[in-house]
């Protein structure tokens, strides 16, 4: 008896449907490693900008390595120190100068972020773990930029706060 | 005729083009082959870079690569001063550490932070951690395990032979 004939092309090659299978699981993951990605975003340090829970982000791997990211930009980055990744805002680029700790605390002393590397601080900054307790990060454990949230039935693109000064006059 | 060859060509560019992410996923996660530049390893690979254009070809093995680290590894890295350059290093200290640094460090001892290591060059001519600090675990990219060329060097890489497996405080 002979299959019918979509059985036949799918089955005909014994390993032709894992390796269509690994192929196309191989693509997918460049996808998302160099492409775009959807993820979700929990955590407390980024309080005003994204819920505790319950929130999806996109994410722009293009932006991975720190091309061309800006101060005021949401970031995707590897946490120096241990396991998993963070979302933190870039507040200084290699060459700017920036404040160690918080403006609230007795600590005025000021660094220059070095070549290569960034500073990220989170919008909440009681509780955040950021570049104030890790110093600079490397732009290269940077994953990717945020450029939009997703909740249930809501997408919503998210631009850097900071404008030009032309622009915003 | 024409027709027929242009058909048949296209046929196979795709064919074979289904292969690059595999191969691209293979190279960037698994393992990758590629040559050593510069003399910062300089006794252990490139011994002939004051001498010749030739340079080494070594096998790069990227799974695992930030896991069960030890003193002696050689290991790759994405250089903290430049996102865009992979960097080969020996690892010195592991997390904990105390190191005795060198000139270009401003302090004589350093404690090896949490998360990070201290990797140094075999050779003089090498930035390594006594330039930039420790750096993060989470930067390595992967490790040298076999020179693959020239044949008289090929082989295994003996990590622990190197004086620095046994710990140096």
């Amino acid at each position: 008896m002979r299959l019918p004939s979509f059985l036949d092309r799918l089955l005909g090659h014994p390993f032709q449907t894992f390796i269509f299978a690994g192929k196309y699981l191989a693509f997918t993951h460049l996808f998302l490693e160099y492409g775009y990605s959807a993820n979700p975003a929990e955590g407390p340090s980024m309080l005003p900008t994204f819920e505790v829970l319950g929130e999806y982000i996109l994410i722009s791997k293009r932006h991975a390595l720190g091309r061309g990211v800006e101060v005021g930009d949401l970031v995707v980055y590897n946490i120096p120190t241990k396991k998993g990744n963070g979302i933190k805002r870039i507040l200084g680029l290699p060459g700017d100068y920036v404040m160690l700790q918080s403006p609230e605390t007795s600590n005025k002393a000021m660094i220059q972020v070095p070549q290569g590397h960034c500073w990220i601080v989170g919008d909440n900054l009681p509780a955040s773990r950021d570049s104030r307790l890790f110093g600079p990060v490397p732009l290269a454990l940077i994953k990717g930029k945020v450029i939009g949230r997703i909740k249930p039935f809501h997408f919503q693109w998210i631009e850097n706060p900071l404008k030009k000064v032309e622009e915003a006059s | 005729m024409s027709t027929k060859f242009l058909g048949q060509f296209t046929h196979h560019l795709i064919r074979y083009a289904t292969w690059l992410p595999p191969l691209i996923l293979f190279n960037t996660h698994v393992a990758q082959v590629t040559l050593i530049n510069g003399p910062s390893m300089y006794p252990y690979l490139n011994p002939q870079y004051h001498e010749s254009l030739r340079r080494d070809l070594c096998l790069v093995f990227k799974l695992y690569a930030q896991w069960n680290l030890k003193r002696g590894m050689l290991v790759t890295f994405r250089n903290p001063n430049d996102p865009e350059k992979i960097t080969v290093k020996r690892i010195i200290g592991l997390e904990g550490d105390v190191i005795h640094a060198r000139p270009p460090y401003p302090h004589e001892y350093v404690h090896v932070p949490e998360g990070h290591i201290w990797v140094e060059g075999d050779g003089e001519k090498s930035k390594d951690s006594n330039y930039y600090g420790p750096i993060s675990v989470r930067l390595i990219t992967g490790r040298i395990t076999h020179i693959l060329s020239p044949l008289n060097r090929a082989g295994r890489v003996k990590w622990w032979e190197h004086p620095s497996h046994s710990a140096r405080a």
